[in-house]
């Protein structure tokens, strides 16, 4: 078991959130949705794993390579 | 044993004494310093040249080579520090210069700057690549210091640090490179960065006493600044044997010289996994996605090299292959500044195009952008020059060039990414919109200064929304085809076919093969 850091891509807010703790998810699945610049930018899981941890809720603002979500691989 | 200077030997024992010669400087810097390379995980120069070459093709040229400025040095400078020759990699020719750092910092002297000048001019003359694996200290000293030694060292080759782009350079940063090594690494089409190297000007040590602070070398000169602020390294690297495995591959898509195609490999299927291009590409316009999964989808499977990853991230540039043919891929990348480009991306592109353009590999544009960033920090940054020299990069060009237009081409940057005559062939998807400026904002333009009620701008808005979309450019043929995004490969691959340069034998004119190789 290896744990997984997501950085946020961009510095902006949090728009939606997808999916929740404890959540399984593939390479690529869409774990949040951030807003920048009027453009949707989605955070994809970059492994198969659990969510153990979502550091965020929608409205809250984020800065760049800030850690969004922790997975379990 | 006083190797060197023991010339003269009986006639009769000259053979022995080559054998000698060869195996003193064979043993390079000697045993300590080279077991010292080994507990830490690094190569050595003629170790580096071993896993760079095909199994026995090495010939080495210089090999007896010493320190010729100050002669009390003769006897501590095996093959002058910096070992040379000529080898295969892949089957083909190469010219390889390896620093040896073992040997007084793998400095310059006037002996093996003759080396690299010799090696560079047949490599050059005879049309083949040359690479070299840098680690050095600088000029050597004593020898360069004083009026004597600058006049006698430096500047006595005119075309020490010219760049013509006749061959393909590639270069490999594998430890401290100052001076010659940094220069090279500059100069080269390809550089590769070991982490933990450092390429700059100067030394940290002699630039603490420049500026009279403690200089940490990763700040001066390590892998993170070049990757993500200079752009000066292509690609970085854990270990020696991956930045040489890489330059083998840089080398793979490249022709052996600039009068001949670009070499053929086994055509593949591209990844299964993105195949579906229409997935890949939200149509919802607000929606942004990573175009490194769109290049996958359309070139062969795990073709592609990209350069300066994380520089200019809002472009993706890199070589690939479509049918086992060469292609150079230009893509703006949503994921990133939304794909807007940056002054990172102009110089990123400006240099890819240039390098494309000088061996004859013909290019494909991958278009989704707003338009170039604007703003102060761009402007402070000269964005409207940079702008124009990837620009005119693209319009001199005579490789072939095919543009796709997959979503957003807006503005200035419609042109920059091939739009209209700026390149051979102009695709465009059902999704694409095209125009001067993004709806939004451009609404806001023209009824600026009136007054305008949300309706009337929503209805200016939708007419704009309308007038973007892919018909108008394929109806005026502005774009030559529209096609279903899962065909782009296919219609890439049979556009190349369309455009090869039969009539020079896929050889292009070559007009920028003496821009700069940084911007």
């Amino acid at each position: 078991m290896a744990k997984v850091e997501l950085g946020s891509p961009v510095t902006g807010t949090v728009w939606k959130v997808e999916r929740a703790t404890g959540d399984s998810v593939g390479e690529g699945d869409v774990i949040l949705i951030l807003e920048s610049m009027k453009m949707e930018i989605p955070l994809e899981s970059s492994a198969d794993g659990v969510i153990v941890e979502l550091r965020v809720k929608p409205g809250e603002a984020v800065e760049e390579e800030q850690i969004l979500c922790v997975l379990e691989t | 044993m006083n190797q060197v200077s023991d010339w003269g030997a009986s006639e009769l024992d000259q053979l022995r004494t080559l054998d000698e010669r060869e195996q003193w400087a064979l043993r390079m810097g000697g045993e300590r310093k080279l077991q010292r390379r080994r507990e830490a995980g690094i190569l050595n120069a003629r170790e580096r040249i071993e896993h760079f070459v095909d199994p026995g093709s090495y010939i080495e040229s210089g090999l007896l080579a010493v320190s010729s400025a100050v002669l009390a040095d003769r006897d501590s400078t095996p093959a002058d520090a910096k070992v040379a020759g000529f080898a295969k990699v892949g089957g083909r020719p190469v010219g390889v210069v390896a620093n040896d750092f073992t040997v007084k910092g793998a400095s310059s002297s006037l002996t093996n700057m003759k080396k690299i000048a010799h090696v560079k001019r047949v490599a050059t003359d005879r049309g083949f690549p040359l690479v070299f694996f840098g680690e050095s200290s600088g000029a050597r000293m004593p020898d360069n210091m004083g009026a004597r030694g600058m006049g006698t060292l430096l500047g006595n080759d005119p075309q020490q640090y010219v760049r013509q782009r006749e061959t393909p350079w590639a270069s490999a940063i594998l430890g401290q490179c100052y001076g010659s090594s940094a220069w090279y690494s500059c100069l080269s089409d390809f550089t590769v960065m070991r982490k933990g190297s450092t390429l700059a000007v100067a030394s940290p040590v002699l630039a603490s006493l420049a500026i009279g602070q403690t200089v940490d070398s990763e700040d001066l000169g390590g892998w993170e600044l070049h990757s993500r602020t200079t752009g000066l390294v292509d690609c970085v690297v854990e270990t020696d044997e991956e930045a040489i495995a890489l330059v083998q591959r840089f080398l793979s898509y490249l022709p052996s010289h600039n009068q001949e195609a670009p070499p053929c490999s086994e055509p593949l299927a591209p990844e299964e996994k993105y195949a579906d291009l229409a997935a890949v590409v939200p149509d919802n316009r607000r929606r942004v996605y990573d175009v490194h999964k769109v290049i996958r989808g359309v070139v062969d499977a795990g073709s592609l090299l990209e350069f300066k990853p994380a520089f200019g991230r809002s472009l993706v540039t890199g070589l690939a292959r479509i049918e086992g043919r060469t292609v150079g891929i230009v893509a703006n990348n949503p994921m990133a500044k939304s794909g807007a480009m940056d002054v990172a991306a102009c110089e990123k592109a400006t240099r890819f195009v240039v390098l494309c353009d000088s061996f004859n590999i013909p290019l494909v544009l991958l278009v989704d952008t707003p338009g170039f960033v604007i703003g102060i920090e761009g402007e402070r940054m000269k964005a409207p020059g940079k702008i124009m020299n990837f620009m005119t990069a693209l319009q001199m060009c005579t490789v072939p060039k095919l543009s796709v237009i997959m979503r957003k081409s807006y503005g200035q940057a419609y042109l920059n990414m091939g739009g209209g005559r700026n390149s051979d062939e102009v695709a465009a998807w059902p999704i694409a919109e095209i125009s001067f400026m993004d709806p939004d904002y451009a609404v806001r333009v023209v009824t600026w200064g009136r007054d305008a009620d949300d309706g009337a701008l929503q209805a200016l808005r939708e007419q704009m929304e309308r007038d973007s979309n892919v018909w108008g450019l394929a109806e005026i043929y502005a774009a030559q085809s529209v096609i279903r995004p899962e065909d782009t490969r296919r219609y890439l691959a049979q556009m190349l076919g369309v455009h090869a340069m039969r009539r020079s034998h896929g050889v292009g004119q070559h007009r920028m093969a003496s821009w700069p190789t940084t911007y």
